[in-house]
């Protein structure tokens, strides 16, 4: 079968070529002929060292991340004493360096490298100069002098120097909290404390975003988690105390019962096993169930474990070829997906009026920009994100034709009421039940939103679109898609909302007085929406008993799983634009109470986008149809 | 492989008896006890002791307990014990520690998680991982981001092991999912940096499907971006038309390390202008906004790059750098002023000079500590501006002329300096500048100052004007001549006393300098006292004129400057004067004020009498004037401008070769192989290059590029250390990098017997310590071991490693010691040759402390050979001029300068006179900031200088 496929290959090249070159003579001259296969052999040529070329690229990228990880990173965190002293690091002569206090390493280095850096490190520190870093061939030194010490950061030459200072001044705040006295003595004392916050302050050479009460709360591992286990092992524990306790005094009882039968039993042994039979299985089943709670933390259960995924491995090893190959088979469908667009890039470069209107979030200057690189030979590729999923479930509908209409809200606001993130993305979509309905069009309106910017989806007629504001399909023969689900048509993005135009802030004052912490939440909606089902779900530390409100508008319900305080208030109209909260819980750090996660509806959206009408296409009556329109908040935040 | 280390900690009272103690603590109940044993274990162990007992307490006893303390420290513990045998193999132990990382990666608190999932990113057995590998893919989805965060760590670094593909084969479909509904910031840049490094193509695709977000992502996971579109560009430069986008996008960050962090990449990404000026304009935009010095000096460093690879684009950002000389920092007004130097050109000059003028003009205004350095500063630039563009040099040399009577000497002499080259090159300038010079003479206080003005007067006052008035400025300055009468005596005893310890401290501050050309002299401390002479004087003497203030403290170096250029002056009065008796008349007051001079200089009204060299002048002036010929007049009228001038065109023709050998410096060889993008991975390694540039940065910073030792050279530098018939044989090879020496010492045991409990024991002297603790080996019958020890240098500093090799054999019981060879260790694999500017060398050379003099005695009969023998032997650059070298004239006088790997400095100078028997004299100086380089270069010198045989 293979051979005869083989042939019959062959055969059909043959003939190709033999098509070719009688096409090539009969058109050309012979000599164009030659120039041409040329060509098409030069072609070849390249293709095919494109493909093996892009082979071997991706092998060897493999080879060489395994050990790059980040280019960005701290290589140690050390303290070390700022002026020569005896250093005892070593066994030999005593000699005047500098001693290394305390060092952490985030990569892999080996120790006579650390303690060379550290060594070199006095001689590079000039004194008077205004500025803490030092730069040699390879490394770079970040410091600080804290009284007769110097912290400091050793990184490679790419790391991003404001993140490292922004490191350091974290960890000059931490070495303080942690060590007695800031001398020789006080840090060698807390070196373990301090190599603990350093770790949690660096996660492995990169950078991470923490204050130093997060650091502290890190460090003290107090769980809210393993109190409550701790607590229902002790429960457990008592529980069992009890039954047993019971079973004892009930075999005791027993006993006497049994002894007492064991008098009947000549005279009736029937009631024996009658009476008998319960008892046991009850004593059998609670030992049952106690050897299934401890079974886990039997020593015995751990090398079985071991063996068996042993067995794993080596079953995973045998099948690894079949894996590896068909995980490259995957990958470099993905990349041939991925290259697509890039397969003809002058194609976009030289066409840049293809619909201008249509950008997304995209300003003038940007595009400038763009542009003025284009023009330069740098290749851009502008519509690189692809198609997200844009269909949503929503309850069945009777009617004939139903369009949903929904935009949702992505903010996240800081605590001092700045914006971090603003973004409301709308869509439009349809659902018709029956086919005949489908020969329509809808008129959309809307209203005039500065960053507002639409997009239709593909099969929509988009110059009907722009000029008239009507959605109808490119072919007008054809109907929209009925059925149970929605149809996405349409979807909008409205960007560059200042807080103005935020429906809801709320504010959280935090303040520590006498041992409690006071807590007054404040929120404020603005006049345009009335807002629906709003509940603002405060984070509390972790509580025993839930926080005691002092005051509150509206209704309040403690959530002691997840400890937040869920703070709900059915409608927020003109009666009610504002409102506030106060509770009291013990003491707690301020960022404790963040982020706060606001959920909320409206009935109108930020664009106001309706359908004004829908416009039948076949004479008949204009189909019946309902519009639901919300405003949803999608993610709401103060963080 | 070295082992790595991931810690240290300060300890120093270690002895292996405590390790008892520590094993009875682990194996009570008091838990600080505990922690406090585990802490001391921990020391130990980092300090080189290989504690193997306690291992087995520690499972038994530590691994049950409860505290959180001890289950980090257990951590720490277990990261620093050797996990693998000699081999390289897990050992057995080992899985007995798995049960209990699975529990506390089961653990209800959430920080236990945290800390066990990150302490295993530091692990690279397999073995251990596996079996705990399903307890990490269950954290992955825990309600707590801390764990979230390290569990993704977690499975990175596992997957990033060697066989991690076997282990965690779906690992970055995993962490694809995690990122796509993660919600903590630390945890998705996790999960970014995890794709990025593992799986590209699910992080890039991830990436541009955010496309739009990307400016709303944290700062973190922006920097993870930004590294990811580094990476991609790097081994795949057609795709970065995509990221161009993301790039400009985060430009407008609100976070400045990722504004900082995008100029870098669209630098690295396109040398397209455009892309070039954002980044250029991003780089000046945290110029200004950073208050922080260090961001600043970095921020000024890449726009320092962008200069040599861009320099047509900084041009035009020229005046932004600029604006940050507002900075007080000096050293960031000096960065910023060498980079704006080398973008002036013809178009932007007039800007640039009018900023530095108004830069000049505030530091007169405004009252700052080191204004004066800044002065000096700004006065160079503006000297090097109107060098490269004659034109400007008439708007600024006025405005500088004010600071001739600058209290800051050092921006005075540069200013006379200045005066001096411009009135000389550009001759249109010559009247005003004169007319203005002698303006402002009056203000002039500092001698060197005075000397170079006073010099700049007698040769370019041209006109019968202008000669007559230099002449009366002169006059005006010296004041009333006699300088001193016997009638004075009584008036001026006081002022005399006073005088006294003015001048009692500055010639207790006499000191040799050396000269310009490299001679080694004696100078009358001039300069020292003009810092303390005119603040006394002047008020106490009522002296009219700064020259006068001068002369009267002593300096009569200035006094024979002012003889001369009377004696120019009155010689060219002659020429230009029609009027014989007027010429004559001009003479007399000059002789007149030579002769006051001289008396002043015999009498005993100051501390110290006239030195012979002035004392010379004066009378040779004198005679001069008496009777004048025309050759004399010849010399003194022409020879020293042309002289001058000689000195000008050879300094710019030094210039001027100097731009051309770095123009030489071509960016490509014409024969060079042209990369083809499309046949680029044909030469294998070029995609390797191109990863190397940034994998280098990390790897060089980790220390792992140490390892290429070139064999050849291993060969070179093999010692013995024992003799051939000794009972051990050793031999050492020694291989000096920066900071650190490595002894590989080969030890062969030549009887029949097994030698126990043999021993390397090593010390050092001089600035050297020992890493390891010596270790004890058992050598069988004839067999040998390779030993290493490292080596830690501090300084420059010939060092000497002596030891000795210790053992016992079973039927002596006493321990045997072979005494090895001392391994010298050389100065040369510290130094290296470098530059420095003369000024600097003179003030190394008058700070530093220590000198050593090495007397010449050498077999060398030629003054060049023995220089430059002595330059190759010594490894250090002479700073003098080659034409100030040329010639035969029978002595010579050179600087040469060196820099350690320390950074501490190295001055040499040489002082060579051929005597009459052709055999060379002299003395080589060496100073230096610290002991040992003195002492060991000079001791280098003594060995090397006798020349012939190397």
């Amino acid at each position: 079968m293979g051979r005869c496929l083989g042939g019959s290959d062959t055969l059909f090249g043959l003939d190709a070529r033999k098509r070719n070159f009688r096409f090539s003579i009969s058109f050309h001259g012979s000599c164009i002929c030659a120039l041409l296969t040329a060509f098409v052999l030069f072609l070849l040529l390249i293709c095919s060292i494109r493909l093996s070329s892009s082979a071997e690229s991706r092998a060897v990228t493999k080879i060489f991340l395994r050990c790059a990880w980040f280019t960005m990173v701290v290589l140690a965190a050390s303290i070390v004493t700022k002026s020569g002293k005896d250093c005892c690091l070593t066994f030999s002569f005593p000699s005047i360096l500098i001693a290394v206090l305390v060092s952490r390493q985030f990569v892999e280095m080996s120790r006579i490298r650390i303690e060379g850096l550290l060594a070199a490190f006095p001689k590079l520190v000039g004194t008077g100069k205004q500025h803490t870093f030092v730069e040699t061939e390879n490394v770079r030194y970040v410091y600080q002098p804290i009284e007769a010490l110097y912290l400091l950061l050793v990184t490679n030459k790419q790391s991003n120097i404001l993140e490292d200072l922004d490191t350091l001044r974290l960890l000059s705040k931490l070495v303080p909290e942690y060590s007695p006295s800031l001398d020789e003595e006080g840090v060698c004392k807390m070196a373990f404390e301090l190599i603990f916050a350093f770790d949690e302050a660096i996660s492995l050479g990169n950078k991470e975003n923490l204050t130093v009460a997060q650091v502290k709360q890190y460090c003290e591992m107090e769980s809210h988690e393993e109190r409550l286990h701790k607590l229902v092992m002790q429960n457990k524990i008592n529980e069992t105390k009890d039954i047993m306790k019971r079973k004892a005094s009930e075999i005791d009882k027993s006993k006497v019962y049994f002894i007492s039968i064991l008098h009947d039993v000549h005279c009736n042994p029937q009631p024996r096993c009658y009476l008998h039979e319960p008892l046991y299985c009850t004593l059998f089943s609670q030992i049952e169930k106690n050897r299934g709670d401890k079974g886990g933390l039997m020593a015995l259960s751990g090398p079985r474990r071991i063996e068996s995924s042993f067995n794993d491995m080596s079953i995973s090893n045998s099948g690894s070829g079949f894996g590896s190959g068909s995980g490259i088979g995957l990958s470099s469908d993905v990349e041939s997906f991925s290259i697509k667009p890039k397969g003809r890039p002058s194609a976009s470069a030289t066409a840049p009026s293809k619909g201008l209107g249509m950008k997304l979030g995209k300003t003038q200057k940007t595009n400038q920009f763009l542009e003025s690189l284009k023009a330069e030979g740098e290749v851009i590729l502008e519509d690189v994100q692809p198609n997200v999923a844009q269909s949503k479930s929503s309850l069945p509908s009777t009617d004939p034709v139903t369009l949903t209409i929904e935009e949702r809200l992505n903010v996240v606001i800081r605590r001092d009421g700045a914006l971090n993130n603003f973004d409301i993305q709308g869509t439009l979509s349809l659902q018709i039940l029956n086919q005949e309905d489908g020969f329509v069009q809808l008129q959309i309106e809307n209203q005039d939103v500065p960053g507002l910017s639409f997009k239709t989806h593909p099969n929509i007629n988009k110059e009907l679109f722009n000029s008239k504001h009507i959605v109808g399909l490119k072919d007008p023969n054809r109907p929209f898609p009925a059925g149970q689900n929605d149809v996405g048509l349409m979807k909008w993005r409205i960007q560059g909302m200042d807080e103005a135009s935020l429906p809801l802030t709320v504010n959280c004052w935090p303040s520590v007085s006498g041992g409690e912490t006071y807590v007054n939440i404040e929120y404020e909606a603005s006049e345009s929406f009335d807002l629906q089902n709003v509940v603002i779900s405060i984070p509390l530390p972790a509580l025993r008993e839930p926080p005691s409100i002092r005051q509150i508008d509206g209704e309040w319900k403690y959530d002691s799983r997840n400890s937040t305080l869920d703070w709900s208030i059915l409608l927020i109209d003109h009666a009610n634009r504002s409102g506030s909260m106060e509770f009291v819980v013990p003491p707690a750090d301020s960022s404790v109470f963040f982020p706060i996660a606001v959920r909320f509806t409206a009935a109108s959206t930020y664009s106001d986008v309706k359908v004004a009408n829908v416009i039948p296409l076949r004479d008949n009556a204009p189909p019946k149809y309902t519009q639901r329109i919300q405003l949803i908040a999608d993610t709401y935040q103060v963080v | 492989m070295e082992k790595s280390c991931s810690m240290l900690i300060h300890f120093d009272k270690g002895s292996p008896a405590m390790a008892n103690e520590i094993k009875e603590a682990l194996e009570g109940n008091d838990v600080e006890a505990k922690i406090d044993a585990l802490k001391k274990a921990i020391m130990l162990l980092l300090n080189g002791e290989s504690l193997p007992q306690l291992f087995i307490t520690i499972v038994r006893y530590v691994l049950p307990s409860e505290d959180h303390t001890v289950q980090k420290l257990l951590l720490l513990y277990l990261e620093i014990i050797d996990k693998t045998d000699a081999r390289g193999r897990v050992l057995p132990e080992m899985i007995l520690i798995c049960q209990n990382l699975r529990n506390n990666l089961q653990h209800p608190n959430e920080y236990i998680r945290g800390v066990t999932l990150r302490f295993l990113c530091r692990l690279s057995e397999p073995e251990i991982l596996e079996p705990l590998i399903p307890s990490v893919l269950t954290n992955l989805e825990h309600r707590h981001p801390f764990i979230r965060r390290h569990a993704i760590l977690a499975i990175a670094a596992i997957y990033r092991l060697p066989t991690g593909e076997q282990l965690l084969p779906d690992a970055p479909v995993l962490v694809e999912k995690v990122l796509s509904s993660e919600q903590d910031l630390s945890a998705r840049r996790n999960a970014f940096l995890m794709l990025a490094s593992c799986a590209q193509l699910p992080a890039v695709a991830y990436l541009l499907s955010q496309a739009d977000h990307v400016a709303n992502w944290g700062d973190l996971l922006q920097m993870a971006a930004l590294d990811l579109i580094r990476k991609v560009c790097r081994s795949n430069s057609g795709e970065k038309g995509k990221y161009i986008k993301i790039i400009i996008s985060l430009l407008s960050c609100p976070s400045e390390a990722v504004v900082y962090e995008c100029a870098c990449t669209l630098v690295s990404l396109s040398s397209a202008p455009t892309a070039i000026r954002a980044a250029a304009n991003t780089y000046c935009q945290l110029l200004q906004s950073q208050s922080d010095n260090n961001v600043k000096l970095i921020v000024l460093e890449r726009l320092n790059e962008l200069k040599t690879s861009h320099k047509e684009i900084m041009v035009e950002m020229i005046m932004d750098v600029l604006r940050a000389l507002s900075s007080p920092n000096l050293d960031i007004k000096r960065k910023t002023l060498d980079i704006a130097l080398e973008l002036i050109t013809s178009r932007n000059i007039d800007e640039v000079v009018l900023t530095l003028k108004k830069e000049v003009v505030k530091t007169q205004s405004t009252e700052l500590e080191k204004n004066g350095e800044y002065r000096q500063m700004l006065v160079q630039a503006i000297h090097s501006c109107a060098i490269k563009f004659p034109q400007v040099a008439s708007t600024v040399v006025h405005l500088l002329m004010d600071f001739l009577g600058d209290s800051n000497v050092a921006s005075a002499i540069d200013v006379v300096l200045f005066v001096r080259e411009i009135i000389e090159t550009n001759p249109k300038l010559r009247v005003s500048v004169i007319t203005r010079l002698l303006d402002t003479f009056y203000q002039i206080r500092a001698a060197r100052v005075c000397s170079c003005a006073l010099w700049i007067i007698g040769e370019y006052c041209l006109s019968l004007s202008e000669v007559e008035s230099g002449i009366v400025t002169i006059k005006q300055c010296l004041g009333d001549i006699p300088f001193y009468t016997a009638t004075e005596e009584g008036e001026t005893a006081d002022a005399s006393k006073k005088l006294q310890q003015v001048s009692s401290v500055t010639v207790s501050s006499k000191r040799p300098v050396v000269l310009a050309d490299g001679t080694y002299a004696t100078q009358s401390a001039a300069s020292e006292t003009a810092f303390s002479a005119p603040t006394v004087l002047p008020g106490s003497l009522a002296s009219p004129g700064n020259l006068r203030a001068l002369i009267l403290s002593g300096d009569f170096f200035v006094g024979a400057v002012v003889a001369s250029t009377l004696t120019k002056l009155v010689l060219r009065l002659e020429e230009v004067q029609p009027s014989k008796t007027e010429a004559n008349r001009a003479c007399t007051d000059a002789l007149l004020i030579m002769t006051s001079m001289l008396q002043l200089g015999k009498s005993s009204f100051l501390p110290h009498p006239i030195d012979n060299d002035s004392y010379d002048r004066i009378v040779l002036c004198i005679r001069l004037l008496c009777n004048t010929g025309d050759d004399v007049r010849k010399i003194w009228l022409q020879s020293c401008r042309q002289s001058f001038a000689a000195m000008l065109a050879e300094k710019q023709f030094r210039e001027i070769e100097e731009i051309k050998a770095k123009a030489q410096i071509s960016y490509a060889q014409p024969d060079d192989l042209i990369d083809f993008y499309h046949l680029k991975s044909r030469k294998g390694m070029s995609q390797l290059e191109l990863e190397d540039e940034v994998q280098d940065d990390l790897k060089r910073a980790t220390g792992e590029f140490m390892k290429d030792g070139d064999d050849a050279n291993k060969l070179n530098r093999i010692l013995q250390l024992t003799g051939f018939s000794d009972p051990v044989y050793a031999e050492a090879y020694v291989t000096v990098h920066h900071y650190d020496i490595v002894l590989d010492v080969t030890v062969i045991n030549r009887t029949k017997e097994t030698l126990q409990n043999l021993c390397l024991e090593l010390a050092t002297m001089g600035d050297l310590k020992l890493v390891d603790r010596p270790q004890n080996y058992t050598l069988a019958p004839e067999s040998s071991k390779q030993i290493r020890a490292n080596i830690k240098v501090s300084s420059t500093e010939t060092g000497v490693i002596f030891g000795n090799i210790v053992y016992e054999t079973s039927n002596v019981h006493e321990r045997t010691v072979v005494v090895l060879n001392d391994i010298h260790i050389d100065i040369m694999d510290y130094i290296s040759p470098a530059t420095c500017a003369d000024v600097t060398f003179k003030n190394m050379w008058a700070e530093f402390e220590w000198e050593n003099k090495v007397a010449v005695n050498t077999i060398l009969q030629d003054e060049k050979e023995f220089l430059n023998h002595i330059i190759k032997s010594t490894n250090m650059k002479c700073l003098t001029p080659p034409s100030a070298l040329d010639g035969e004239c029978g002595f010579l006088a050179a600087n040469l300068y060196a820099k350690s790997v320390f950074g501490e400095d190295a001055l040499v100078n040489i002082s060579l006179e051929k005597q009459a028997d052709g055999k060379l004299s002299g003395y080589i100086r060496i100073r230096s900031k610290t002991q040992g380089i003195a002492l060991s270069l000079g001791d280098k010198i003594t060995l090397k200088q006798k020349g012939g045989s190397n």
